[in-house]
């Protein structure tokens, strides 16, 4: 660990410093580490506020909207002066107001077979926080193949699902094969959501993250972890590896090239003989 | 028994929880043909043509999923508990 922490680090992270779990050594991994968050709205506002918040060096920040005003009654980290302005370049405007030690890098882009391997190389941890199964899919994928563990949380009007996917743990296909028909479970913009849900379901994300940054505590692996905001509960189920996830499994794949990220996100096995 | 739907399940249902008498040599198939015909509506969600549950549909006995067990063929106790979910997406 090349860095030291400076008089005003010291003072800034003082009460992870004061910790034996984190410590000046955890909190200059964190100041070391790297995180692409993959959407900044609902779920990628608290997440990204946070990881700023407690240093994270670098985070990525990938995201191809712009601020709309119906987005402020949950994505914290925008601003109503901010509407109409790309939400990666919202999101950095609030990290650099909160947190002079972190770089955020900027990616004003869908996520698209084409850019994924790019885009996702080199960082330490992505969390999804993305609003959609193609790009859900895409991210399994693509950090599997690429070795970097997920932070996952996905929301639907008052309920959470979040799960950690390490690499040498099961894989969201491994809970989910494919993405159900479009259309057959509804979006935000078409239901609703409660406001606050997505922060409770990011903070949980967030907390993943740090821990992966960190190597502490026992990461959210091989389980889904339900969040229902109205019965206030919360429930663990386990899951393991899929011997015949195509993605994972026992006959894995080696790139992919062969995958549709449209309708259920099929691997397509047939078409990559 | 009892069952436990998550998401637009619970919604198209327009319950979440709902307790249903089975016999005592019922499976989990037997369980979900019960849930089915109290709604309908479930099947297309739940269901592919062939009977058989939607590769995104997940269906849990006690927490454990049924394809570690012995699927829809899987036997059940009166007080087990059974949940189905799909994903979501929202973000």
């Amino acid at each position: 660990m090349s860095l030291s922490l400076d008089a005003t680090q010291l003072d800034r992270y003082s009460r992870h410093i004061i910790m034996d779990e984190i410590g000046p050594e955890g909190q200059a991994r964190l100041l070391d580490g790297s995180v692409l968050v993959i959407g900044a709205g609902g779920l990628g506002a608290p997440v990204i506020e946070y990881l700023a918040a407690a240093g994270v060096g670098t985070i990525g920040v990938a995201d191809d909207d712009i601020v709309e005003r119906s987005n402020l009654q949950r994505q914290v980290i925008h601003t109503d002066e901010n509407v109409g302005v790309p939400k990666a370049d919202s999101a950095k405007q609030f990290v650099n107001r909160l947190n002079p030690d972190v770089t955020v890098e900027t990616y004003e882009t869908r996520v698209t077979p084409e850019n994924v391997e790019e885009l996702i190389d080199g960082y330490d941890v992505i969390v999804d926080a993305s609003d959609n199964f193609p790009t859900r899919y895409l991210v399994n994928d693509a950090a599997r193949l690429a070795g970097i563990p997920i932070a996952h949380g996905a929301i639907y009007k008052f309920e959470g699902q979040i799960t950690t996917l390490v690499p040498d743990g099961p894989c969201y296909r491994c809970l989910f094969r494919e993405a159900p028909e479009p259309g057959s479970v509804p979006d935000c913009a078409t239901t609703g959501v409660l406001g606050v849900l997505p922060g409770t379901v990011g903070c949980i994300q967030a907390t993943e993250a740090f821990k992966l940054l960190l190597g502490a505590g026992e990461p959210l692996e091989g389980r889904l972890l339900f969040y229902d905001a109205m019965d206030m509960t919360f429930e663990t189920v386990p899951y393991q590896k899929d011997p015949d996830c195509p993605v994972c499994g026992d006959d894995p794949i080696d790139s992919i090239d062969h995958i549709t990220y449209q309708d259920g996100c099929r691997v397509n096995i047939t078409s990559e003989q | 028994m009892q069952w436990k739907l998550f998401a637009n399940l619970a919604e198209i249902a327009g319950e979440r929880t709902i307790s249903l008498a089975i016999d005592s040599d019922a499976t989990v198939g037997d369980a979900l043909d019960a849930l089915l015909e109290r709604h309908p509506s479930l099947s297309d969600e739940v269901l592919v043509a062939d009977g058989e549950l939607h590769d995104h549909i997940n269906l849990l006995i006690n927490g454990t999923n049924i394809h570690s067990l012995s699927g829809l063929e899987t036997s059940i106790e009166p007080d087990d508990e059974l949940a189905l979910f799909p994903p979501v997406s929202g973000g």
